[in-house]
């Protein structure tokens, strides 16, 4: 999920990943206050709109729902479970209730939803680099706590960096390990911890090896922390990115007024 | 335009830790635009010369200026790593962009330029390294070869005068390693470039214009390529090699006594043309010529006798297919019908290039990977059922590249003691392995020590003697030698030499086709997931174009052997895969050639 974006120059793409960061914010605080399916209906037909701004194949975007799925599952039999109201039937001692029904569904679709609109927004339109430097710029107010905003979304951007070494590092050595007779499958759960010291040490050395090495290299190419450094992607914001913010606002208002507004038509 | 002046450095002076001298008063200077190589054994101090030149260390003692620079000057010390500026090893560890074109744009960002500046030199970088097209990629999206490419367009970003490669090609297969140093050619060429070169590779070395080899920390001696590798003795007893053809020619030399002109030998062509002349100038040979007897005393390279006792296979695998998961997206397969036997006590040499499955197929030799489409059968069990896989490993030892990235122990010995704790083995059993393990490699003086305290080639043998311990007759090793300087090679291959006598059956995979010929009974050759070829190293060699098609090299011995094919017969090359044995075949050549002279005449 982490580094996955996927080059392109949609109109999504193109976006100052500033205003999708703090866009991708309000709408998850929208989508989690949604009560009624007319405007969980609005948001669905947005979120349809991102996924053809994007450009993206749509069973790229699915995927990114994958890792959630039994979160998902979870929260919708809970909810199927525990919410009374009239009976529609049973399942041996479970009672399954319309309101637990329309709960479930309800639940299940503001999670899917949330997980399309940031992912969308933030990891499959925009490079990790420029996510860093959107949260530097974002954060740069904390400055003034004396918080250490460049070094921290440096240290962001290079942890994006590691992720896939450290998985294809972490397999090797799983593998070597058990070649060398490790079983990591079976046997109870101090046996297990204890077999991960054999894949965890080594990782950890070698995690120090690198982050010494990568040092150097910086070292050896100027890097001196924020001092002097010219950042990036810091563009300047274009009319499409105010308006874009202000559309993502108006969604917020109306998925707490809509009920209101919704109220009076009806 | 580097200049060093009697600079000694110590790690670990400062904090406190045991001292370390790597560098002792070493003084020189390297002028604009010279190729320069370091060569030594590992440890010698030859990173740490590179890491003092730009300031990325300092001297203790003594003093080192860049440009006229002094690098123990903070006011100058980002300006002489603009100018001075370092390839590292590790193709991973030293990219720091998420993607290939926000990793060029590092270095210039750090010197504070303008945006558009910026992403015109990173444009620029790309074109002069052939990388444009790769952009947008992440860097675990390139190889290896283009990793170290993205490592030279990055640094190539910030304008240097000087580029210092510290042994830059050491993790690359042949084929990257031949593209990048002709890059760097180039670029020494076209952009005016200072190159220091640290390399283990003395073909590389042949291409500076100085030669340094470096030794405890100081310069045993320098000079040209043509001054420093004609010392043959001088090169070896540092632990070195030099380059095949040049040391077929010296051995000639010694036979034959014919004068010889330094310049020339160091080329391939130069040497040949020596050799041709030398043999014919040589008259009958006189007695002191090493008769058929000694030749088959003083070979190294064992040749298959296919007769031999227990030969029962240890290993067969029958139209195995397989290829990996990836999420829909339609691959070729990794491997596709491979099929294959290797023999009890047999030496098989796994070769490929990058890509061709064979780490895929040893990966199933353990059950590592299970076999779904074709059969593996490893020592009688068939490991397409699960429940034989556990019960295999124990006589199966597979180690990977690096393998002493796996070690994890506070001692060498409890890290050794591993796999026979594992199978659950009573104590004294346990320490009885371990010891066993530890001294066919060698290591016994450091059983006590932390693992991590030793230098490369003793890990190495730690890693290996850890896979031994277990009830090992099968050992599978990927690159065994990689990263060795060429003595360490030497005497690790030697030792697992007599592992075979004990009954060990070995398996060794490895770009390097001059080792694997000269040590192997049998090669087999992967191209693109299938055997492209199975035979005795003298069959695999036998066709120059089929090892072209597969992205082999032919070894520089067969090469060498190859510009005499009037003189030695075919039957005669079987197993000249080492510069002792060419020089034999050749001599045998002539002396056969005059004797045969004298009964016609």
């Amino acid at each position: 999920m982490l580094g996955r974006s996927i080059p392109g120059d949609s109109a999504l793409h193109l976006l100052d990943a500033r205003i999708k960061f703090l866009a991708a914010i309000i709408l998850m605080v929208a989508i989690l206050s949604i009560q009624d399916p007319i405007i969980m209906a609005v948001f669905l037909i947005w979120t349809m709109m991102l996924m053809v701004l994007s450009k993206i194949r749509i069973t790229t975007i699915l995927r990114s729902v994958r890792p959630l799925v039994f979160i998902i599952l979870f929260a919708v039999i809970l909810h199927l479970v525990t919410v009374k109201g009239h009976i529609l039937f049973h399942i041996g001692p479970v009672t399954i209730s319309k309101e637990g029904l329309y709960t479930g569904a309800m639940t299940a679709m503001r999670l899917i939803l949330m997980v399309i609109n940031t992912s969308l927004l933030l990891t499959l339109t925009t490079m990790p680099l420029a996510i860093a430097d959107a949260l530097e710029s974002l954060l740069s107010p904390l400055r003034y706590l004396r918080f250490p905003v460049h070094e921290f979304a440096m240290m962001m951007s290079i942890a994006l960096r590691f992720v896939p070494i450290l998985m294809d590092e972490s397999a090797k050595i799983m593998k070597a390990q058990s070649s060398r007779g490790a079983d990591y499958d079976t046997g109870g759960p101090i046996r297990r911890a204890s077999g991960l010291v054999s894949i965890l040490v080594p990782l950890f050395i070698s995690s120090f090896r690198r982050a010494d090495d990568l040092a150097i290299a910086m070292d050896a190419r100027c890097y001196q922390g924020e001092k002097g450094r010219t950042r990036l992607y810091t563009a300047k914001l274009y009319p499409k990115d105010i308006v874009f913010l202000i559309l993502v606002l108006f969604l917020l208002a109306f998925a707490f007024v809509g009920p209101k507004l919704l109220g009076g038509f009806f | 335009m580097i200049d060093f002046q009697n600079v000694s450095f110590t790690y670990g002076a400062m904090e406190g830790q045991y001292p370390v001298r790597a560098v002792s008063d070493v003084s020189f200077t390297i002028e604009r635009g010279t190729h320069v190589a370091l060569i030594g054994r590992n440890g010698s101090g030859k990173s740490t010369i590179a890491r003092l030149m730009n300031g990325l260390l300092l001297p203790d003692e003594g003093l080192v200026t860049m440009n006229g620079k002094r690098t123990d000057d903070d006011r100058n010390i980002y300006e002489i790593r603009r100018e001075c500026a370092m390839v590292f090893q590790n193709p991973d560890n030293q990219i720091i962009g998420t993607t290939v074109k926000d990793d060029v744009a590092f270095g210039p960002s750090n010197l504070g330029l303008s945006r558009d500046e910026i992403w015109a030199r990173v444009d620029a970088s790309l074109q002069l390294t052939g990388l444009s097209d790769l952009k947008e990629r992440a860097p675990h999206e390139l190889s290896g070869g283009q990793k170290q490419k993205l490592a030279i367009a990055s640094i190539l970003a910030m304008r240097p005068d000087c580029l210092v490669l510290d042994e830059a090609t050491a993790m690359l297969d042949p084929e990257a390693r031949h593209e990048v140093m002709a890059l760097v050619k180039r670029l020494k060429k076209e952009e005016k470039l200072t190159v220091v070169q640290i390399t283990h590779h003395m073909e590389e070395a042949l291409l500076a214009d100085l030669v340094y080899v470096i030794s405890d920390g100081s310069i045993a001696f320098y000079g040209t390529p043509a001054e420093v590798f004609n010392q043959v003795e001088r090169v070896k007893q540092e632990g070195l090699d030099v380059p095949t053809h040049l040391e077929i020619a010296h051995l000639i030399h010694q036979e034959t006594h014919v004068p010889f002109d330094s310049n020339e030998l160091i080329h391939f062509d130069g040497a040949v043309r020596y050799v041709r002349e030398a043999l014919d100038s040589t008259s009958v040979p006189n007695q002191q010529n090493p008769s058929k007897e000694d030749m088959q005393v003083e070979e190294t390279a064992p040749i298959l006798e296919p007769e031999e006792g227990d030969m029962s296979e240890v290993i067969k695998v029958d139209h195995l297919s397989y290829t990996y998961d990836t999420e829909g997206l339609s691959v070729l397969p990794a491997l596709d019908e491979v099929s294959l036997q290797v023999k009890r006590g047999e030496i098989l040499g796994l070769v490929g290039h990058t890509g061709s499955g064979k780490s895929t197929l040893i990966q199933h030799f353990n059950g590592l990977i299970r076999a779904r489409k074709g059969k593996v059968v490893v020592l009688d069990r068939d490991l397409s059922d699960k429940k034989q896989v556990s019960g295999i490993r124990r006589h199966v030892g597979l180690l990977f590249q690096y393998p002493e990235d796996q070690l994890f122990e506070e001692t060498v010995a409890l890290d050794i003691a591993f796999a026979p704790k594992q199978q659950k083995k009573r104590p004294d059993e346990v320490e009885r392995a371990v010891l066993r393990a530890a001294k066919r490699l060698g290591i016994t003086e450091i059983l006590d020590r932390s693992p991590f305290e030793l230098s490369g080639g003793q890990r190495r043998r730690v890693a290996i003697a850890g896979v031994l311990a277990a009830e090992t007759e099968i050992l599978i090793l990927d690159e065994p030698a990689a990263g060795l300087d060429p003595k360490g090679r030497d005497d690790l291959f030697r030792d697992l030499l007599t592992l075979t006598k004990e009954g060990v059956t070995l398996v060794i995979v490895s770009h390097d086709m001059e080792m694997m010929t000269r040590y192997s009974d049998r090669i087999l050759v992967m191209n693109e997931g299938r055997v492209a070829g199975v035979g005795t190293p003298f069959e695999i060699t036998q066709d120059e174009q089929f090892l072209k098609n597969v992205h082999l090299e032919t070894p520089p011995s067969k090469r060498f052997l190859d510009e005499f094919s009037d003189l030695v017969p075919q039957k005669e090359k079987i197993a000249c895969f080492c510069p002792l044995d060419v020089k034999n075949a050749l001599l045998n050549a002539i002396k056969d050639l005059s004797v045969g002279g004298i009964t016609h005449g």
